[in-house]
């Protein structure tokens, strides 16, 4: 068997592969799909926080995604239409600076985490599920419902949002932006599940009585998964904003909370690399068999099927059957 | 009054009509076990789960080491110096025996919400772990998976989990149970030893290791405590006789 840490080097090096062929072949969008491989990534990165090591099947990810996503788009319109963004209580005006951009989108999706995680994560199993749900639902309808910022429409960004001394609609360039993202996502998640809290999320999943009966707070537990989580889905919303120069409702609704979760399973749960490899193999298939057929996605849920009967450590766990805290 | 750290009074809980336990009042002095026996559904266990407040009472009060503790969580009662094992056991499956004793050091060595430090590199929380390891002799199975444990070696663990968080009372609910001849012997010596810290309340089935054990003894029969006293005072009761011994001791 491959183990995990050595197949994690051939899937980085299989990112580089892609946008150098898209170089070579002087095909920008091999680069721009690689760019969307990694964004997703980063979400399944934040979800697989919450789901595959604390064992928090939220079905509203996709808010925190939206969160980031409308962060970066309508600071950037406020940037270029010169209105503020508020005035009262403090004069507020929109920026196109990804260095402001990026912890502001991390930062509210964070404290909508923060709101989410204290009401849902009082309750446990279908219930939580309902509920991240339904939160998510909300927001989408929100969006819908908010002709300011595009309503059901969207909202168009001119350009992407920029970096001191980057050309970052240089597909390359925006490219390795998200890369050192996806790295900072990587590292972030490597250290809090290796660490004592780390212990004690883990436990938290397998056995949250017991872990209790030695004094843990177990909510306290759940909570900063939940926001660390949140944070991170939004971070790769707002640059998903940037990758497309659009946003939509459809960012918010719970199509996208099911296939960010699809990313997390198949690449494997609690497997820190497996969102990665989860939505490459996604995009991979929406770009091979869409070509043949509108209803791919049929196939995708076979695959599903199978995986979950045969294959339940997911990509990752064909090549590393190691013991893991799924 | 004064020697005694845990102090429960008219304890009760029911579950519609059935009184599960009937104005229960019990005590735990220093330096003891006191060892609580009686028939399967007495409501030993779920009297056990009050104290630790999994249950909620009805009414009654718990005072340990002259704090109130009655209107407290479970996890704020683990946190200040309730240390219990389960009656089936509950372990971190998917941990090995050495980290399931690691996560029962966390909180009393305030490092469970450390976010980004290595785990590994606290090695004193490993060196604290292996010697509890020790103590319940499981030293050479520290890297089994805790799942991959003998029911025997569970229970071991169980007790280890309880004892790496140094409370003030252990609550043991049957630790025994399912040992070997051996690992009796070695639960007794280890519970000789560590009453002398924190005393124990004892559920126990196995009468031989019950009256080898405690000091005092009380029997619950249908919710209410029916007897309390020593292991003489016990052995010679009548009553206990008739509810729950149902034979002659020698």
């Amino acid at each position: 068997m491959i183990k995990e840490q050595f197949f994690n080097k051939w899937v980085f090096l299989l990112l580089l592969i892609i946008p150098a062929i898209g170089i070579i072949f002087n095909e920008p969008y091999y680069i721009t799909l690689a760019t969307k491989v990694i964004i997703l990534g980063i979400a399944g990165i934040g979800l697989n926080l919450a789901l595959g090591y604390g064992g928090l099947i939220s079905f509203g990810h996709a808010a925190f995604f939206g969160i980031g996503g409308y962060v970066a788009a309508i600071m950037s319109k406020h940037a270029l239409n010169g209105e503020l963004l508020f005035e009262i209580p403090l004069a507020i005006s929109g920026t196109s600076e990804m260095l402001i951009i990026w912890p502001l989108a991390i930062i509210i999706s964070a404290f909508f985490s923060l709101l989410i995680g204290l009401l849902s994560l009082r309750t446990s199993g279908v219930y939580f599920i309902m509920i991240t749900l339904a939160f998510a639902q909300m927001l989408y309808y929100f969006s819908i419902s908010w002709p300011s910022y595009g309503g059901e429409d969207g909202l168009s960004m001119h350009m992407r949002n920029t970096l001191p001394f980057i050309n970052t609609m240089n597909p390359l360039n925006f490219f390795l932006i998200c890369l050192v993202w996806f790295f900072i996502a990587i590292f972030i998640t490597s250290k809090l599940i290796n660490s004592p809290y780390g212990m004690a999320l883990q436990a938290t999943k397998q056995n949250e009585e017991r872990v209790k009966s030695v004094g843990i707070e177990t909510f306290k537990v759940k909570l900063i998964v939940f926001v660390f989580s949140g944070a991170i889905t939004g971070l790769a919303g707002s640059l998903y904003a940037d990758l497309n120069r659009f946003v939509s409702p459809s960012m918010l609704n719970w199509h996208t909370s099911g296939e960010i979760m699809v990313f997390v399973i198949l690449g494997g749960i609690a497997r820190i690399y497996g969102p990665l490899l989860g939505a490459a193999f996604f995009i991979i298939l929406e770009q091979t068999l869409g070509l043949y057929t509108e209803n791919w996605q049929f196939w995708l849920g076979l695959i599903l099927i199978l995986e979950i009967l045969f294959a339940r450590s997911g990509i990752m766990g064909l090549f590393d059957k190691k013991i893991n805290y799924e | 009054m004064n020697n005694q750290i845990l102090n429960i009074t008219n304890l009760s809980k029911s579950f519609g009509a059935f009184k599960v336990t009937d104005q229960i009042t019990i005590d735990l002095k220093f330096n003891e076990i006191h060892a609580l026996i009686g028939p399967n559904g007495a409501g030993k266990s779920t009297l056990i789960k009050q104290i630790v407040g999994t249950v909620k009472h009805d009414m009654g009060s718990i005072i340990l080491d002259q704090e109130d503790i009655t209107d407290l969580n479970d996890v704020e009662r683990a946190k200040i110096g309730i240390s219990r094992t389960f009656q089936v056991s509950s372990i971190i499956p998917k941990f090995t025996a050495l980290e399931n004793i690691v996560l029962s050091l966390l909180e009393k060595s305030q490092k469970t919400f450390q976010l980004f430090k290595s785990l590994n590199s606290n090695s004193k929380l490993f060196s604290e772990a292996k010697e509890i390891l020790l103590q319940i002799e499981l030293e050479d199975r520290s890297k089994v998976i805790a799942s991959e444990l003998s029911h025997g070696e569970r229970r071991k663990l169980e007790v280890g989990l309880a004892l790496a968080m140094k409370p003030k009372v252990f609550l043991f609910d049957e630790p025994m149970a399912g040992l070997d001849e051996i690992g009796t012997k070695m639960m007794i010596n280890l519970f000789q030893r560590i009453k002398l810290n924190s005393p124990i309340l004892l559920i126990e089935h196995d009468m031989d290791a019950v009256f080898a054990l405690a000091d005092r003894v009380s029997v619950i029969v249908y919710g209410k405590i029916v007897a309390t006293g020593t292991v003489e005072e016990i052995k010679a009761n009548p009553i206990v006789h008739d509810v729950y011994l149902g034979y002659e001791i020698t």
